[in-house]
């Protein structure tokens, strides 16, 4: 049999001197507390980031694009550098209720690394995030933001080389950091951007659409106006919706292509069923999620006999509080109604940053927000962004940082 | 007035969890800081369209049979913590590609020239007969090799509940067999045994899973992990690792314990020599009289302390231990089947050379033809919607080799890595991946420095060099410490990277830290 008798075993007494040797002729100085592993996880998704507004754009129709710079007086030296579609999302104070919203960044990567980006800012009706800022926004105004975040983003190794773009209304912002990602060297991909608006004067961004499309062939634009066009069509526009056939029109014949959808909620209702009955893959749809739900009871499989409020006891680290709310309203929403912070990146139930502890109570969740992990049904586990009481709740949620 | 701790945990790493949970159960007034919002550091899960992925686990050794718990099961079992286990009862298949003047290469049943492609059984004598098959006349050596870690499971389970240097070593002097393994390496302990190269080669394939080749790994710790693997099959928990961090952080709440999340510690508070309480986030101040703590030495005492309160020994120890490696790993979900992929293995290791050390020595660049392939749809068919498998690459990478890439040039260098990894794959096992991929995540050192917080993104510790392995640093785990009411758990302590070697660490800790209440001190 074989056996390890050839070993010493006395080599094992001298393995505990040298080890110690080792320590005592070390220095006794701080260890490197960096590397660059650290620096890039740092640089790329710093916790926040403090700006002020540098330039305001008014793009008429309650719309605005805020180019917005480093606060080195608040700590931010530079921008996060980011991946064209990702979002930053705005922490802002209104009324006493800290609030948040996701916002794609419109501006190129490349920008970022000269100092800039850009948010370009729709009002939402009755969206009180976006009349605040559009309100009160202006030169110098401090900004805070998150790291950008999202995984709207063009993955080579997934998507097709030809990708079809679908946007609605103020859901080009993502696909105009793309478009100049492309135009920068940034990214590689033949971009054809279906824009849906009302009507010619109602297009956001048409003059920058223009300079790109004659900058970079990779990049083709047609207009889809919904309103009924007056005498003759201009170039490059089509009349109607983003049907399965105006698609077809566009894409590639005989190669396969990605189609990447930004818009609001019934933009994607439509489009959605246009394009099962062209039976592309999964794989190549792609959404950007569309931003906070509203009016759960709405929804199918609500249930009936839900009360109009419920009390809601939140506990935060140390502290406990009882707050009421509306069933209508996300517990994200209620809270912060309340002057509760909540951690809250995507709004969308995508992004699970809002993780919570439901300890008692029963929530509705619309199933097409529904990006829990398997676990967290076992253990009670809620995304309050998306989830909506259903009875009085207690839950144990982690601050807001 | 904030209320005053018995403990305060630092870190709900697989560690900090269980050494919260313990401490808990025990009736200790706990509470453990978290910065990120869930638990678990590694044991995590995260979602990307209809697939959930497991971040970092590829099979857990310590799940036995029914009747027959393994060592992970057990640490679950002690704290009543509840997790459905799926079982695996394959260890792994093993491809080397041919290179250019191999001999002895032989076309493998997926149609591609290799030097070896092995699967390896369950069990001493299959495992042995197998290797014996592959390389005649190792079957005595690897069968040696189990006879001796059968024996030196008795010798640590003494180990964990001796504190005293000097009687550890009185115990360990009745083993010689132990003390020859614990001093020499994997290497020197199969040549001993007189097992072939190549065989050494397949047995050493586990060397990855800790981080540290064939050349510079105590036999002993290698042993004790091929052991478990090969003893009972290995297994996973049915809703990924988030399932375990979940039930842990119940037991937690359960128990009486806090659990607070976003709660970065950003200081650790002394007072006369001592750590008296913690800093979280920059503001808020809770204050304990014990502490366990889940963060890397070298970031602790750079992040949490000033240089005037860190005990000289500390900062030795710091600088005179290696960093561990470092992983790339790519995450896939695919749209059509394992089968329809053409997978048969839940764990393939694909490796340019049969030597560990050779394999090391291409990790230290990040396009080196060293990847696992693991596709978890072989343990649990239904882990995603039906029609669709993930799969899970893993490579390598060892030093700072991140320092010439800037953020503006990180995406394309991810992609760059990840094609190459697919690539290795899809080589080896003549299969095509690429068209298939739904969905796509890859983490490379800086997302691991993100989520675990550790130096160059390692998640395996310090490296388990001879000098500084396993007996040693338990031997010397008592004077390791920096103060007498601070405890480090986690991957940098005693036996270094994996979660059941993590959760030993805060088991440990909480022991220590339980006693000393018991003991009045």
């Amino acid at each position: 049999m074989a056996d390890l008798k050839s070993l010493k075993a006395t080599k094992f007494i001298p393995m505990l001197a040298d080890r110690q040797k080792r320590f005592d002729s070390s220095a006794a100085m701080l260890p490197p507390g960096s590397d660059q592993a650290r620096v890039l996880a740092r640089a790329l998704h710093p916790k926040r980031q403090y700006l002020k507004v540098a330039n305001v754009i008014d793009r008429g129709q309650d719309c605005k694009s805020f180019e917005l710079v480093a606060d080195e007086t608040r700590g931010t030296k530079s921008l996060a550098y980011f991946g064209a579609g990702k979002y930053l999302t705005v922490f802002e104070t209104i009324d006493g209720m800290s609030i948040t919203r996701a916002y794609s960044i419109s501006s190129s990567p490349k920008d970022s690394l000269e100092g800039k980006y850009v948010l370009t800012i729709k009002l939402v009706e009755g969206g009180l995030m976006s009349r605040y800022i559009l309100d009160n926004w202006t030169v110098g105004t401090p900004v805070e933001v998150s790291a950008p975040s999202g995984n709207f983003e063009y993955q080579p190794l997934r998507d097709a080389k030809k990708v079809i773009c679908l946007a609605g209304g103020s859901g080009i912002t993502p696909f105009i950091s793309m478009a100049n990602a492309i135009a920068d060297g940034d990214e590689d991909f033949e971009m054809t951007l279906l824009y849906g608006s009302r009507n010619y004067d109602n297009i956001l961004f048409k003059d920058e659409l223009d300079e790109l499309v004659k900058k970079c062939d990779k990049i083709k634009v047609v207009h889809v106006l919904s309103d009924k066009i007056e005498g003759k069509k201009p170039k490059g526009t089509e009349q109607g919706f983003i049907t399965a056939k105006l698609i077809k029109k566009y894409a590639p014949k005989d190669e396969e292509y990605s189609v990447f959808l930004c818009g609001p909620q019934q933009m994607y209702a439509f489009v959605d069923k246009e394009l099962e009955t062209l039976g592309l893959k999964k794989k190549f749809i792609r959404h950007e999620m569309f931003g906070e739900f509203h009016n759960p009871a709405s929804q199918p499989d609500y249930p009936s006999d839900v009360p109009e409020t419920v009390s809601i006891t939140v506990t935060i680290q140390d502290e406990t509080k009882t707050v009421t709310g509306s069933t209508g309203d996300s517990v994200m929403q209620i809270l912060e109604k309340n002057g509760i912070s909540v951690p809250a990146r995507c709004r969308s139930g995508e992004c699970g940053f809002c993780h919570s502890h439901l300890l008692a109570g029963k929530v509705y969740v619309p199933k097409n927000l529904e990006y829990r992990r398997m676990a967290d049904y076992v253990f009670d586990c809620i995304h309050p962004c998306c989830s909506f009481p259903l009875t009085d709740l207690k839950i144990n949620v982690p601050v807001a940082k | 007035m904030a209320k005053n701790y018995d403990v305060i945990v630092i870190g709900a790493g697989n560690g900090g969890l269980a050494a919260a949970a313990n401490c808990a159960k025990a009736g200790l007034s706990t509470l453990l800081l978290e910065k990120h919002n869930i638990p678990g550091g590694s044991a995590s899960s995260f979602v990307r369209g209809r697939f959930e992925f497991e971040p970092s686990l590829h099979e857990l050794a310590g799940i036995g049979e029914e009747g027959d718990p393994g060592m992970i099961e057990e640490v679950f079992d002690r704290i009543d913590a509840h997790v459905d286990w799926v079982k695996d009862n394959s260890t792994f298949r093993l491809i080397v590609p041919a290179k250019e003047g191999d001999k002895d290469t032989f076309v493998n049943e997926n149609g591609v020239e290799v030097s070896v492609d092995v699967r390896m059984p369950v069990g001493f004598h299959e495992f042995s007969k197998k290797l014996d098959e592959i390389v005649p006349g190792s079957y005595d050596s690897s069968m040696a090799a189990f006879d001796l870690s059968t024996r030196m499971f008795k010798a640590f389970s003494y180990m964990d509940e001796e504190l005293d240097p000097i009687k550890m070593m009185g115990v360990l002097k009745e083993m010689p067999d132990i003390m020859r393994m614990a001093s020499h390496t994997l290497q020197e302990g199969l040549d001993a045994l007189g097992m072939p190269k190549k065989a050494q080669g397949i047995f050493s394939t586990y060397w990855c899973y800790m981080g540290v080749p064939a050349s510079r790994f105590d036999f002993l710790y290698y042993m004790c992990m091929l052991h478990s693997y090969v003893r009972a099959g290995a297994g996973m928990p049915l809703r990924r690792s988030h399932e375990m961090s979940l039930a842990i952080d119940k037991v937690i709440r359960e128990n009486g314990g806090d659990i607070w999340y976003n709660s970065e510690v950003t200081k650790v508070i002394m007072k006369d020599g001592k750590p008296a309480g913690v800093q979280i986030n920059g503001e808020k101040e809770v204050y304990g009289k014990r502490f366990i703590c889940n963060v890397a030495p070298n970031f602790a005492w750079n992040d949490l302390f000033n240089v005037e309160d860190i005990p000289a020994k500390q900062l030795k120890m710091a600088n005179a231990r290696n960093i561990a490696c470092a992983l790339t790993t790519v995450y896939l979900g695919m749209n059509v089947t394992k089968e329809e992929l053409g997978i048969k293995d839940y764990s393939v290791f694909i490796a340019p050379d049969i030597n560990s050390d050779e394999q090391f020595k291409a990790a230290q660049d990040y396009f080196h033809n060293y990847c696992i392939i693991n596709c978890l749809n072989e343990v649990i068919p239904d882990c995603t919607p039906e029609g669709t498998c993930q799969l899970f690459l893993t490579g390598m990478t060892f030093g700072d080799v991140m320092k010439n890439i800037e953020p503006k040039d990180y995406k394309k260098f991810k992609i760059r890595v990840a094609n190459d990894m697919i690539e290795t794959c899809e080589k080896a096992l003549n299969i095509s991946i690429k068209p298939y991929i739904e969905e796509i995540e890859i983490a490379l050192p800086p997302t691991f420095s993100r989520y675990l917080n550790t130096p160059q993104g390692t998640p395996y510790g310090y490296m388990l060099d001879m000098w500084d392995s396993m007996i040693p640093r338990t031997i010397q785990f008592g004077k390791d410490q920096p103060f007498d009411n601070f405890i480090f758990c986690g991957a940098t302590q005693e036996r270094g990277d994996g979660y059941g070697c993590a959760y030993h660490s805060g088991e440990k800790a909480a022991a220590l830290t339980i006693k000393a209440f018991k003991g009045g001190k």
